[in-house]
């Protein structure tokens, strides 16, 4: 038998390892993009770790005839507008859908939360085809109706947990101390809900961001956005990967960024406590 | 400053019917206490006077003015909650001037009121603190504050006291009692403790079932109840009840007789106080049982005996000694007790 300390050694050892293990499986194409992205075409499929690295994949990127540029102003465009748009109108249905006893209630929020369960693929056609009768095929608004009708459903059923772990008492003594409803959502809900109103909106963006399927059908030349123009870089000599890794960069680069800036809320959205 | 009346209010979801048809006056400045078990129907009574809460029937006045269809903000009532509602992102400063700033009172006004309410309380220390980093009885405070910053003309408190430790409730009790009698706001505070009714009260409202069994002062609550639920639901320990006959005048018990001197009734229920009752020794005693539990309180002896069926329970002397199972004799008071029609619950008077 080995002594307790000696089995603790053994378990410690054993949960670092596999830790580690996870981490490395999910890192290795997040490093090999990393690496790519600096590597010269002729390197990209050797797997030495010494090689000399070169910005230059970023240069052509950003050239024409690939104007990632333009790309990545789209990207920005429609993921801000869908969020800036959708939090505030879920925030709303959160709300209603918490707070008020209406008729149909159940009905209302299952069908919302049913339209997540048509697979993508299936609803794409009737878009485009609705599209291309208003007049709006390639366009970021076009982008912006298609990503609210994704998101909407996921962020009004995201902040609903939120808004449901508020006390009823608070806003009780909101409404007696002098508030109106208004007032309530404003001074009183909203600023409790909002780690999970950040949260929400997080996930919204990056959904927003990421989205591919109705980007690639959708447009075609104005409104492309960033992870459509990664599908993109083809030439006669086969896929370029050098070039698809730098512009893979470009693509988390701003995820990464907004993920440190706001994790304290994120980190308070999911502990968020009430006072009692 | 208002009275506050209710005329046959009633409130039901559904089936299930919570407030039967109650009417009920509540005296400008004074302190009402509705009592009872929980979902007796209080709290939902007190939601309705506060508006959050429509109720079927009825109306509601405060002061002249039928409230029925204001909103809350509209009714010049304050609340204070049993989990006390304060706003967790907000320091006590802000939580206190919340309603200042909600109903526009003028911007200069703030400090002052909110500092002179702090000082009331004893909160002048603690106004840049966040509420989670206050203890219990200190949140209550600000939750006290907040309500009479602004003067209102009627206090609601639901069960405020009810997440304080027991000492801790003790000294808010003696403060609220202050604060009322030095603000004079009506006021009606809602509780399942019969201790915070009696000693905070000038009418006490007991609720069973959503209707008012009884309302009457504490005093007469206790020493004059007009039914079996008030006669056992007040008191600690609770009144003795015993099922009996009543013949000739004579309440008739298996093991004991008491001469009460009331009309026949073939059915009936004699009630009488721990504290009435009188320990002695079993050969001159009305009635003798066995001793069942003894218990020391401190200030005296809870003394429970078995007789058949039946227990009693006799508060004794702080000195008394007893083992359990000895036999030990009760004397029972004729005018110390009260009678009660078993069928109807309702008292028999002489």
């Amino acid at each position: 038998m080995l002594s307790r300390p000696a089995r603790k050694q053994i378990n410690d050892f054993l949960q670092f390892f596999l830790i580690l293990s996870a981490a490395v499986f999910i890192m290795i194409p997040i490093y090999w993009i990393i690496s790519g992205a600096f590597k010269q075409q002729v390197d990209i499929f050797q797997l030495k770790l010494l090689f000399t690295p070169t910005l230059e994949n970023f240069k052509i990127i950003f050239k024409s005839p690939y104007n990632l540029l333009d790309k990545l102003y789209n990207s920005t465009v429609v993921a801000f507008s869908t969020v800036v748009v959708a939090i505030p109108l879920a925030t709303i249905a959160a709300y209603s859908f918490s707070r008020f006893r209406l008729t149909g209630e159940r009905i209302m929020f299952v069908m919302i939360l049913s339209t997540q369960f048509v697979p993508a693929v299936v609803i794409v056609l009737p878009f485009f085809i609705l599209f291309r009768d208003l007049g709006i095929l390639d366009t970021k608004l076009s982008l912006v109706l298609v990503n609210l009708s994704l998101i909407m459903p996921f962020a009004i059923w995201m902040i609903k947990g939120f808004i449901d772990g508020i006390p009823l008492d608070t806003e009780e003594a909101a409404l007696v101390d002098g508030s109106n409803r208004i007032q309530v959502i404003k001074n009183v809900v909203l600023p409790m809900a909002l780690p999970g109103v950040i949260t929400a909106a997080i996930f919204c963006f990056i959904l927003a961001w990421n989205e591919f399927l109705f980007a690639v059908i959708i447009t075609t030349n104005k409104a492309v956005t960033m992870p459509v123009g990664l599908s993109m870089f083809h030439a006669e000599e086969g896929v370029l990967w050098h070039l698809i890794s730098a512009a893979g960069i470009m693509i988390m680069l701003p995820m990464f960024v907004l993920a440190t800036l706001i994790q304290k809320h994120f980190v308070q959205g999911m502990t968020m406590g009430a006072v009692r | 400053m208002a009275s506050v009346k209710l005329e046959n209010i009633s409130k039901s979801w559904g089936n299930v019917t919570a407030v039967k048809n109650i009417s009920l006056t509540i005296q400008d400045q004074e302190f009402l206490v509705l009592l009872g078990p929980s979902g007796c129907g209080k709290t939902t009574t007190m939601r309705m006077i506060a508006g959050l809460e429509e109720p079927s029937k009825g109306n509601i006045f405060i002061g002249e003015k039928r409230v029925n269809d204001e909103l809350p903000k509209d009714r010049d009532v304050a609340m204070v909650f049993q989990n006390y509602g304060l706003y967790p992102h907000m320091s006590v400063y802000e939580n206190i001037r919340y309603p200042l700033k909600v109903r526009k009172v003028p911007k200069s006004l703030h400090e002052n009121l909110v500092r002179k309410t702090a000082q009331k309380v004893e909160l002048e220390d603690l106004l840049n603190r966040r509420p989670r980093e206050l203890s219990g009885g200190q949140r209550q405070r600000v939750a006290l504050a907040r309500a009479i910053v602004r003067a209102p003309t009627v206090f609601l408190m639901d069960e405020p006291l009810s997440n304080l430790d027991a000492k801790l409730r003790v000294n808010m009790r003696a403060e609220l009692k202050h604060l009322q009698h030095e603000l004079k706001i009506t006021t009606i505070y809602v509780t399942h403790d019969q201790i915070e009714a009696m000693t905070l009260a000038d009418r006490v409202a007991v609720m069973d079932h959503g209707i008012i069994s009884q309302l009457d002062s504490p005093e007469k609550i206790y020493n004059d109840p007009a039914n079996l639920f008030v006669a056992g639901f007040i008191g600690s320990p609770s009144m003795n009840l015993v099922k009996g006959e009543l013949k000739e005048g004579i309440f008739k018990h298996s093991n004991f007789s008491v001469k009460v001197g009331l009309k026949e009734c073939s059915e009936a229920t004699l009630g009488v106080r721990p504290e009435d009752l009188e320990l002695t020794n079993p050969e001159k005693a009305v009635c003798s049982g066995r001793v069942y539990s003894f218990e020391l309180t401190g200030e005296s002896t809870l003394v429970t005996l078995q007789f058949e069926e039946d227990r009693l329970t006799v508060r004794g002397h702080n000195k008394y000694r007893v083992e359990i199972d000895e036999i030990v004799g009760v004397n029972i008071f004729p005018e110390k007790c009260y009678i009660f029609e078993t069928e109807t619950q309702q008292r028999l008077r002489r």
